[in-house]
Formats: C-alpha cells, sequence, structure tokens
C-alpha cells in the first residue's frame, strides 16, 4: 500500500502554519520529502484569508490586534477563515504534482481529498457530503471548507474542519459583506454552519477528532501513514519563510 | 488654487450565482480603466494569472467585448483556470462597478 509521512497534530502560530505547508512544498519538489500529511492548530488563534482577499476588507484589524488574534494570507485561494485555537484542526495535504491524488480536474481532485474528512466524521458517527467546489457539509450546514493550490510542482490542499463554533467572535472577527451572507435569502450564519459538537450534542475531545482525521483519511485515501518529523532543512527553510515572507506586512497586506 | 481631479473608487461586490464572490475596485478616466483589483474568494489557478489580467486591464474601454476577449485572452495564454467564478463574471463585476458613477 502507498505510503505517506504523517506529521502528527501540533500547534504553531500562522506564519509558522504556512511557512512549514511551503517548506515541504519546496522539499517535496527537490525530491527531499515524501508526499506528507499534517494536522495542526494555531495559537494564537487567527484569522487567514485567501490569497485574492484584500485584508482590510476581510478582517477587523484593530479587534484582532486588541485580542491578539493573528491575522495571515494564506497561497490558496478562497474566503476568510478564523482558525479558533479551540475550535478546529487544520490539515495540509502536500503530494507531488504528478500523484494519482492530483488529477488536472481540480473539482474532482477536491473530491478525492476531501473523502478523508467525510471519512473522518463517519468514524466519529456522523454523515456528511463534499459539497463542490471545496466544501464538507452535514445537511445543508458546512462543517468543513478547504483550499488547493498548485505550485513548487506540487499540489497543496488544507482544510479545516469545525470542533465548535463561536460565531460571536468569528463575526467580531470578519467582516461579512452583505452579498455573501444573504446568498439564498439566509443572513444567520447559525444556519449555514455547524460543528462536531453541535452535531452529536456532546463534549467531543480533540484527541478524538485527530484520530479520526488521521485514520479517515488513510483508510479513504488508500495510504498507510507512518509519523515522522519535519527535517532539519525543512524546519529551517519554514524559518525562514514565517520570519521572511508570512509575518511581513508586504506579503498579508499586499492587496 | 489648483484643482486635481481624484478618481472616485468604483466598488462592486459581485455574488456569482452558486458561487464564489468577486469583487471589483477601480478607477476610471472618461471610459477607460487607470486601476483596477479583482479580488474574491474564487480560485485561480495560476494565482498570479490574476496581476496579469488585471494588468491587461489598464487602458481597456468599458465594453464588455473588449473586456472579455482581453481575460479569456490572459487566460489562454497562461493555461489558467477559474474556479467559482468566469471571465463573464469578472467583467459583470466590472460593468456594475463602472455604472455605479463616481
Amino acid at each position: 500500500m502507498e505510503e505517506m509521512r504523517l506529521l502528527e497534530l501540533e500547534t504553531h502560530s500562522a506564519f509558522e502554519n504556512m511557512a512549514i505547508d511551503e517548506a515541504i512544498m519546496l522539499a517535496v519538489k527537490e525530491g527531499e520529502a515524501p508526499p506528507t500529511f499534517r494536522l495542526y492548530r494555531w495559537r494564537p488563534s487567527a484569522v487567514s484569508i485567501g490569497t485574492f482577499q484584500s485584508m482590510k476588507d476581510e478582517v477587523d484589524l484593530a479587534f484582532c490586534q486588541k485580542n491578539r488574534i493573528d491575522y495571515i494570507r494564506r497561497i490558496t485561494g478562497g474566503g476568510a477563515v478564523y482558525h479558533d485555537y479551540d475550535g478546529e484542526i487544520t490539515y495540509s495535504l502536500i503530494l507531488p504534482r504528478t500523484h494519482r491524488l492530483a488529477p488536472d480536474d481540480i473539482i474532482e481532485s477536491y473530491g478525492m481529498i476531501c473523502a478523508g474528512i467525510v471519512s473522518a466524521l463517519k468514524i466519529l458517527g456522523i454523515d456528511s457530503q463534499f459539497k463542490p467546489i471545496n466544501d464538507i457539509v452535514i445537511g445543508e450546514k458546512k462543517v468543513s471548507g478547504n483550499a488547493q493550490t498548485r505550485r513548487h510542482s506540487c499540489l497543496l490542499q488544507h482544510g479545516t474542519v469545525l470542533l465548535d463554533l463561536d460565531v460571536v467572535k468569528m463575526f467580531q472577527v470578519l467582516k461579512v459583506p452583505a452579498e455573501k451572507v444573504s446568498d439564498k435569502m439566509i443572513a444567520d450564519v447559525k444556519q449555514r454552519v455547524t460543528s462536531i459538537k453541535e452535531v452529536l450534542q456532546r463534549e467531543v475531545l480533540f484527541e478524538e477528532l485527530r484520530a479520526a482525521l488521521v485514520r479517515g483519511f488513510a483508510e479513504a485515501l488508500g495510504i498507510e501513514m507512518y509519523a515522522r518529523t519535519l527535517s532539519q532543512s525543512e524546519e529551517s527553510t519554514a524559518r525562514r519563510l514565517a520570519e521572511e515572507k508570512y509575518s511581513t506586512a508586504e506579503w498579508n497586506l499586499s492587496r | 488654487m489648483e484643482l486635481i481631479e481624484v478618481n472616485a473608487l468604483r466598488e462592486y461586490n459581485y455574488k456569482v450565482p452558486g458561487g464564489k464572490l468577486v469583487r471589483v475596485k477601480m478607477e476610471l478616466d472618461d471610459e477607460n480603466i487607470t486601476s483596477i483589483q479583482i479580488l474574491g474568494d474564487f480560485f485561480l489557478h495560476p494565482e498570479e494569472t490574476i496581476y496579469t489580467i488585471e494588468e491587461s486591464l489598464l487602458g481597456s474601454k468599458l465594453s464588455r467585448k473588449d473586456l472579455l476577449r482581453g481575460i479569456n485572452s490572459v487566460m489562454k495564454e497562461a493555461s489558467a483556470e477559474l474556479i467559482g467564478a468566469t471571465p463573464e463574471d469578472i467583467v459583470n463585476a466590472i460593468l456594475k462597478a463602472a455604472s455605479r458613477g463616481g
């Protein structure tokens, strides 16, 4: 069975997390790293915006600064996401561009990889569906958002899985335009977004979700994961990227 | 006192039915685009194509035909793929932003 490196659940800052993603891509490009699946949390809690968004449009910067919430621009498209340390686990999958999970059909690719989340949720006793382009929904409500980029001869797909949702905090951090919120005449985010805790109506430990994600992705993608850490070289690249790119205003506020 | 003409920023949020949001911010000089930013939560591969699209629209007339041809030409040359929006959606957003008045 095909093998994949697993980087076990770790907690890092927003800048480190995005830097690690790119550092792994660069290592995979050089043939120095294998296909990799990683799980992570964000501390401090942070908001990330898609690569085509404007930070000032999407994020209440004053609120974030006052409440020590980090804000960062991703290299992937998509929307603004609040990464609550207490509310979600994020995964990243990094593959060579030629990998079978990176077909030219991008939406097909989203479906293949998001099957890992559907599988993980099933392990937790939840029925969910992949909703193209890039969502996982439980009924009508979104529980996971995902985003992909293809660069450095790699595919990177990362996404969040909501364990718990602090709607109040989310709306304080994000500026959501009316045009988007009133899609299908539904203005209340509680009708459009849900969390694992809300669906199961019980306390769910991070450990439960972590274990389900590792097993879910392994089963759905047909891969065997072996746990490793970043190489020295990847760590050093990640440090440099965090410092020189991801924590800079030049990158984050460039649009 | 010399009056400096300020081009008001024209903005429009275009929600693609069943898709993503395209936000256009631009300045016009009479009928031509003098600055433009195409923002949103769509996907574009490769991502850098957005800059090429924006640059190619500078000096463009506000005709649907010209705008669409410009964007499609850039997309084709870059072998680019837009997901969650189409070139037509971007053109719609531009024309809506233009009609808003400075």
